[in-house]
């Protein structure tokens, strides 16, 4: 109220006053950083003017280079320089680029004990141009793995390599390989699976590798609820494809028919509350097998009529031999499959539009009556 | 006090109001209804689980197991009013005290028939009904034949691993579709049948509160069932086609008569539960 009977030039003089203010405010920070950044530039002109690789491989070509560590480790440092340039990165970059603290000749020295300790703080350097991928792994389960004490999980190097690095697209057997690394009893699982043996026999390109189903740079854990819930949509990614199913002979149905019994609708229903459920519920892999996954008419299936009885008991402890059928194996009932379910299906399909018309013809007959009588 | 009212051939006594039901049957009813809502509330959640008004419903009530776990509470309950209603049917025909009043009898096809034709127009008179009409009886009967479709199937879905020891497996799907289609067909024979038939109907509107009250006025047990009417006062149906001024309203409330009157207010409710 009080600036009411203040004088109203004022309060423009405070109002331009404040703006202009403002803009210098402004205007100083923006100088200030640029005059921060030229200031910066002259250290770097004064660095070292970058090694080349002949200087670097004045020792590093010597095939008994080698490093001694203070666990007793010893690391070799050679590099061969030809497959370093047959690599992705070898028409690209060269040794100073990467390796650019020791652009100096004796190099700093390492502050490491194991020969892991040089390896994982070598990784980093990788950032430095694949931060993205690089902040990507930091989300994953293998970083989890390093904060809680193991130092072994895998980082960039470990399945890249560091100096022959390829795409590792270009080959999806390579994929599986390199997980194999580490994880070589699923690995094995894996290759005798119906996918896995497709792709180790023929290099089938639609079948699943490990990144496909686990993910690439932020692997998440595959024992999660969360894991658990996807992994149905995850499976139907193919499995739902007509197109691809097709060119298989495999039922593309598989999802929807899951969806619409019991197991897949209580799935469903945990997926979409907000707070994380542990389903009990079978989703895809606990009665088709997880890694070991076999064709549903291998006589090793789990899913196949004569073993689903033990499958059905894993759960259903009580199952008897008639048991399996109450499942009507990703069939939509018909004639042939489920003729008793069909029936009880299309009797209601006609029951209940029959009754409600009706009823609601003698409600509309009743009304009409009662109009007329007033 | 009821009146005894002079005019006719014999004294008639006349009542502003009749018991219809007793209080057991009017529980009876309130449970059966409080079942059936939840019952749906939970089980059509799980039958569109795609809807997202399913999903709403699921989540609010503390998810799928927790819906599921309501749902079988309310089916025990509804289990039990069934076996209540039997035994209570069981008991009255032991006391020698059972009215077959909802029994169907070749009557009731002969209403309907000559309901068509006052609807219709080729006929003025309008059927004459006992305790109960025909629409009651069907919407009684297909409670009791669904109930017994809705209970049996339940318990196929919520023990199948027993069902299946005797039973082909078959049967487990079967008495998922038979539960589904069974329960939407009730949910759509209450919403128009029953909904228009006590509530939305002209003749009923804004609603026949008897099976909550307990009771039914003078006029609407004349109107609506004028043969149980002619039971319980006397008279015949020449009687009540007098035009209304002739008929002697009664003035008095619904205490019975003092000594040898008939305790016709106790009368009308026989010993046979309902859910008519």
């Amino acid at each position: 109220m009080r600036s009411a009977s203040w004088p109203r030039w004022l309060l423009v003089w405070l109002a331009m006053g404040s703006l202009v203010l403002a803009v210098l405010l402004v205007l100083v920070r923006g100088g200030l950083a640029s005059a921060g950044q030229t200031s910066e530039a002259p250290v770097s002109a004064q660095a070292p003017a970058a090694m080349s690789d002949d200087e670097c491989l004045r020792c590093h070509s010597d095939p008994d280079a080698s490093l001694s560590l203070p666990s007793g480790e010893t690391i070799s440092l050679y590099s061969d320089p030809a497959v370093f340039r047959r690599s992705v990165h070898g028409d690209k970059l060269n040794c100073a680029d990467c390796h650019v603290r020791n652009q100096t000749v004796p190099h700093p020295s390492l502050n490491v004990v194991t020969a892991r300790d040089f390896h994982r703080a070598e990784y980093e350097l990788c950032k430095r141009c694949h931060f993205e991928n690089y902040t990507r792994t930091l989300d994953s389960m293998h970083f989890d793995v390093v904060a809680a004490g193991n130092p072994f999980a895998p980082v960039c190097t470990d399945c890249h390599t560091a100096h022959s690095v390829t795409r590792l697209t270009e080959s999806r057997v390579q994929i599986a390989k390199t997980c194999s690394q580490c994880h070589s009893t699923i690995y094995n699982d894996y290759v005798q699976s119906v996918h896995g043996s497709a792709l180790q026999s023929e290099g089938n390109p639609d079948v699943p590798v490990c990144t496909t189903c686990h993910g690439v740079h932020n692997i998440q854990s595959a024992t999660t609820a969360t894991f658990r819930l996807a992994s149905v949509d995850m499976c139907a990614q193919c499995h739902a494809n007509k197109e691809l199913m097709d060119k298989y002979g495999i039922s593309s149905n598989v999802l929807k028919t899951y969806l619409n019994d019991f197991h897949g609708k209580t799935v469903g229903f945990y997926q979409k509350q907000s707070s994380q459920v542990w389903a009990e519920t079978p989703v895809c892999f606990d009665c088709h097998g997880v890694h070991n996954i076999t064709r549903v008419d291998d006589p090793n299936s789990p899913v196949i009529k004569e073993n689903l009885l033990p499958t059905c008991r894993q759960c259903h402890a009580d199952a008897g031999a008639n048991f399996p059928s109450a499942w009507l194996s990703h069939y939509e009932p018909s004639l042939q499959k489920a003729p008793i379910v069909f029936f009880v299906k299309e009797y209601y399909r006609f029951l209940i539009p029959l009754m409600i018309m009706g009823l609601i013809m003698h409600i509309s007959l009743d009304l009409w009556r009662l109009a007329r009588n007033r | 006090m009821a009146q005894v009212v002079a005019g006719s051939r014999r004294a008639t006594l006349i009542q502003r109001e009749f018991v219809r039901f007793k209080v057991s049957q009017r529980l009876e009813h309130l449970l059966t209804m409080i079942c059936f809502g939840v019952l749906l509330l939970t089980g059509l959640p799980q039958k569109f689980n795609d809807a997202s008004v399913s999903v709403w419903v699921v989540n609010s009530l503390g998810g799928i197991d927790n819906v599921r776990l309501v749902h079988r509470v309310f089916a025990t309950m509804f289990i039990f009013s069934a076996f209540y209603h039997v035994g209570a049917i069981g008991l009255s025909v032991v006391r020698g005290k059972f009215n077959p009043s909802m029994a169907p009898t070749l009557r009731d096809f002969a209403d309907a028939l000559v309901m068509l034709r006052y609807s219709v127009g080729l006929s003025n008179s309008k059927p004459r009904f006992g305790r109960y009409d025909y629409r009651q009886k069907f919407e009684y009967w297909g409670i009791v034949y669904g109930g017994i479709i809705m209970i049996v199937s339940g318990l196929t879905l919520w023990f199948p691993t027993y069902v299946t020891r005797i039973l082909p497996g078959e049967v487990v799907p079967a008495a998922k579709e038979m539960h589904s289609g069974e329960a939407l067909l009730a949910l759509m024979v209450i919403v128009t049948w029953h909904m228009y038939s006590v509530v939305l109907s002209p003749s009923h509107f804004p609603g026949d509160w008897s099976i909550f009250t307990g009771k039914i006025s003078h006029e609407k047990l004349r109107e609506e069932h004028p043969l149980e009417y002619i039971a319980l006062v006397g008279g015949n149906l020449e009687e009540l086609e007098e035009p209304p001024d002739r008929v002697q309203t009664p003035t008095a409330a619904t205490a019975s008569p003092p000594g040898g009157g008939p305790e016709r207010a106790g009368e009308s409710a026989r010993d046979e539960p309902s859910r008519g």
